[in-house]
């Protein structure tokens, strides 16, 4: 059985409507649910904490149905843990009251072993405004473990985080994640935290899921032209159908098979050459220049968009490059309505 | 859902569903009654009283009258304590640090002590004094929003400002920017000189040649035995009624203004601000406003503890000891009926305001206005409108008549009166705790009451204590609602207007010396125990 499970989600919010939605995350994974900024992820993680009432669909969270058409279970009858953006800790609680008024069943004792396995064993009776905010986000983590919820929630868990302690506070979430055998939804819209701690990805966009994915496929081969301009960074360029084939700014490509409607030419780092402008190929004003690993960046104002392209000496901002795609052309199209659920 | 759960629901809800059946018998029923009482003639329904309020031109001259009052009062109270405050938070003046939390010292004082130490010393008759007198009295309320609104402001913003338009229009974005909370204040200020009336009641015997609204409302109150006309009997409370409509409009524009004022997060404080070579001349500012609110009054006070009104024997020590005997032998049982009544208000104000503050801040904005509302009905109004109710409506006429001459009925209609005060403290100082914290809580599988005793509340401790110690200072020096209610009718301040009217300046002085001293003292009493560092109201 899977750990979470949403079907037709719904919540409208003035302008905005989330859904609807159907997710299902399987036991012990961890996911991360990615989209930028108002996509609808924030909200969606506070339906499944409770914090939210969703006015249509349902939520089951392992065997238990914590919403639907009667039910709406309050937050601390859903069995989960949630890990907040800035810690939302208690200010006038110490660390160790911290655990302990989170978790009633839990001694003093086994209270100063969690913090002592987070690392805070020495900061047990300081106060959170004593504290540095990474220590913060660590002791936020061991309060929403400190009651054994069967699902972690983590919303942003990284972004206040300086950012020399990112990697500390990543090992431990993934080192007490595995321990306790949970499953994890973190919702974020940085890629790096997602693929930090996450081992599947959902993309969301304007309140709905627009893809979902092993993490590495979903970066290496999106199947939406969203998902690579979100997680791998590409310039989305126009392109015109001409029938079985496709003319883009790059050159005409033939129509991939099983695709209908409008496609995006997906250039990503990396897809793209520059060289000294010549007159046979298409050219772009270079807008940066950054060396990189024996080769130069250049970012390249092309067709509307900024492509990234790698090139073998440097350039000048100003300078005219011609663009040429050295790899397969992704035609891909910008969103996708129908994303499998698992 | 288990019994259990919907039990628990219930209980979690009973602190403010008390607290709505409270403001909605001592403060609501009481307008209701009112209200209706002017359209409920002695022959059936009539409109006969609102139809002859716009002849009535003595009515529409008070009501003038407390428009022009409240005008040029607020306009020196904005003077007075928004300048002091401006002058003193954040900026190079001499000894600012000291005289900013003081600049909340006036509210200490009851205005009749303020009208009394400046009558005192010279002629008060004309409309100016007076609005000079309610003014200085209620300033402080613009001096603590000024602070609030001023302590909020990122200093770095003001740092940008200067640096992109120059030190003035720099220092003009900052009104800007604590326009909300000065319109707040000011309005504070209006509604507690429009609703005064034991000011300019007491300066009438002085020789005051024009009247306000509510000593209208007090005049046809006291009249009512000797008997006239329904629609004359009912004219001041037909004139008040749209008079509160208004206030409540205003003030809920003031509270739409403040909700849209964002809580900005402070990172960095207003920098140390220079005032060049006005550097000392300013201090004259914050110098005269604490002479003329609290240096005069306890000046003219002390004179009379030693006899200085006595024309029979010059000032002596002798005669201070005389006054303090004579004032404990004669009014002890009236200081200690204050101080008690006082202490019961804050208890009842506070166990009523968090609850109402939590619901209105967190999940009923619209709550905030129904506590707020009280605040626009002047003390005498909400007194004459209490007893009304008590004897004409079955709610509080069940409470029985020991209930309407004791103690409780007296906390209940002081409790009214200031609950709004408390309320938006609170409701202000929840919105400024972060929704994720107490998000944090409710994933905990504890009771309601836990994560209210061990979570919500103790945030909120000093905005408790604030609200605690101001309706406590408030209630000490309440006067117009002492007149009408039959147990406050014993209490010091009452019994001090009295005696100033009968010429007993001597023991008089005593009394507000000694009722000072308990606003004072007893808000400080739990800071001095528990060792802290004193923090002013602002």
């Amino acid at each position: 059985m899977d750990a979470v499970t949403i079907l037709d989600l719904e919540l409208p919010r003035g302008s905005f409507h989330l859904g609807p939605l159907t997710l299902a995350v399987a036991r012990g994974s961890r996911t991360a649910i990615v989209g930028p900024s108002g996509s609808g992820k924030t909200t969606l993680l506070r339906c499944l904490a409770g914090f939210e009432r969703p006015t249509r669909g349902t939520i089951h969270i392992g065997e238990h149905t914590v919403v639907d058409a009667r039910t709406c279970l309050p937050p601390d009858r859903r069995g989960v843990g949630f890990v907040f953006q800035d810690g939302a800790l208690w200010p006038h609680l110490s660390a160790l009251q911290h655990l302990t008024f989170a978790a009633p069943g839990l001694g003093k004792d086994a209270a100063r072993a969690l913090l002592a396995r987070g690392g805070l064993g020495h900061l047990a009776d300081r106060k959170p405004d004593t504290i540095s905010g990474g220590e913060a986000q660590r002791l936020g983590l061991l309060r929403a473990l400190a009651a054994n919820p069967r699902v972690l929630l983590l919303d942003e868990p990284l972004r206040s985080v300086d950012v020399h302690r990112r990697d500390e506070l990543v090992l431990l979430i993934r080192s007490l994640v595995d321990e306790r055998g949970l499953t994890m939804v973190l919702v974020t819209h940085d890629r790096d935290e997602a693929l930090a701690l996450a081992d599947d990805l959902v993309v969301m966009h304007d309140g709905k899921l627009v893809e979902r994915g092993p993490a590495l496929t979903l970066l290496q081969q999106p199947r939406t032209a969203f998902a690579a301009a979100f997680l791998g960074a590409a310039a989305c360029l126009p392109t015109t159908d001409r029938g079985t084939a496709i003319e883009t700014p790059l050159g005409t490509f033939r129509r991939p098979n099983g695709t209908t409607g409008d496609l995006l030419l997906c250039v990503m780092p990396g897809d793209a050459t520059a060289t000294a402008a010549t007159a046979d190929l298409p050219a772009g004003k270079v807008l940066a220049c950054t060396p990189a690993a024996g080769a130069f960046s250049l970012r390249v104002a092309f067709a509307g968009q900024i492509v990234q392209a790698t090139a073998a000496a440097p350039h000048h901002a100003g300078a005219m490059v011609s663009v040429a795609l050295q790899a397969t052309p992704r035609l891909l199209p910008w969103s996708n309505p129908s994303v499998p659920s698992a | 859902m288990t019994f259990a759960r919907r039990l628990a629901d219930l209980l979690h809800r009973l602190p403010v569903v008390l607290a709505l059946l409270f403001l909605a018998l001592f403060a609501l029923l009481p307008l209701g009654v009112l209200a209706w009482q002017t359209i409920a003639g002695p022959d059936g329904l009539t409109l006969q009283a609102w139809r002859e309020l716009p002849a009535d031109e003595h009515l529409l001259t008070r009501m003038f009258a407390s428009l022009r009052l409240g005008l040029a009062a607020t306009v020196i109270s904005l003077l007075l304590g928004g300048g002091h405050t401006w002058l003193c938070l954040g900026r190079e003046l001499p000894g600012a640090r000291l005289l900013l939390p003081l600049g909340v010292a006036p509210l200490v004082l009851p205005p009749i002590f303020v009208a009394m130490g400046f009558a005192d010393l010279g002629d008060m008759s004309g409309f100016w004094p007076c609005a000079w007198l309610l003014g200085i009295c209620h300033a402080p309320f613009v001096a603590v929003q000024a602070a609030r609104g001023l302590r909020a402001i990122d200093g770095r913003a003001y740092e940008a400002a200067w640096l992109l338009r120059g030190r003035v229009r720099a220092e003009l974005w900052l009104l800007r920017a604590i326009l909300p909370e000065l319109l707040a204040g000011c309005l504070l200020a209006f509604l507690f000189t429009v609703a005064d009336h034991g000011v300019p009641e007491f300066l009438t015997v002085k020789g005051k040649t024009w009247h306000t609204y509510a000593e209208g409302i007090f005049a046809r109150w006291n009249r009512r035995a000797v008997g006239t006309t329904f629609a004359d009997l009912q004219s001041p409370i037909v004139a008040a009624l749209p008079f509160i409509g208004a206030l409540g409009l205003l003030l809920w524009a003031a509270l739409r203004l403040r909700g849209k004022a964002p809580d900005r997060g402070v990172a960095r404080p207003l920098p140390i601000r220079p005032l060049g070579v006005w550097r000392w001349p300013a201090l004259l500012l914050p110098l005269g406003y604490l002479a003329a609110g609290v240096g005069v009054p306890l000046y003219v006070l002390a004179c009379w503890t030693a006899g200085s009104a006595q024309k029979a024997e010059p000032m002596s020590l002798r005669f201070v000891q005389r006054s303090f005997a004579k004032a404990i032998d004669q009014c002890l049982p009236d200081l200690l009926h204050s101080l008690w009544l006082a202490i019961g208000v804050a208890l009842v104000v506070l166990l009523l305001a968090v609850p109402l503050a939590r619901t209105a801040a967190r999940r009923r904005p619209g709550l905030e206005l129904l506590c707020a509302l009280p605040a626009a009905v002047p003390a005498i109004l909400l007194g004459i409108g209490l007893v009304r109710a008590f004897f004409d409506a079955a709610p509080l006429r069940a409470l029985g008549g020991d209930f309407y001459a004791g103690w409780g009925f007296a906390v209940c209609g002081y409790g009214a009166r200031f609950l709004p005060f408390a309320a938006l403290t609170l409701a202000a100082q929840v919105r400024r705790q972060p929704v994720a914290a107490e998000e944090a809580a409710a994933l905990v599988q504890r009771s309601a009451t836990a994560r209210a005793l061990r979570i919500h509340l103790p945030p909120l401790l000093p905005a408790m204590w604030s609200a605690a110690v101001l309706v406590f200072v408030l209630a000490l020096r309440e006067l117009d609602l002492a007149v009408v209610l039959p147990a406050a009718n014993a209490t010091a301040v009452r019994r001090l207007a009295n005696a100033v009217h009968f010429q007993h300046e001597d023991y008089s002085g005593v009394i507000a010396l000694l009722l000072l001293l308990a606003a004072v003292l007893v808000p400080l009493i739990p800071s001095l125990l528990a060792g802290r560092r004193l923090r002013s109201l602002s």
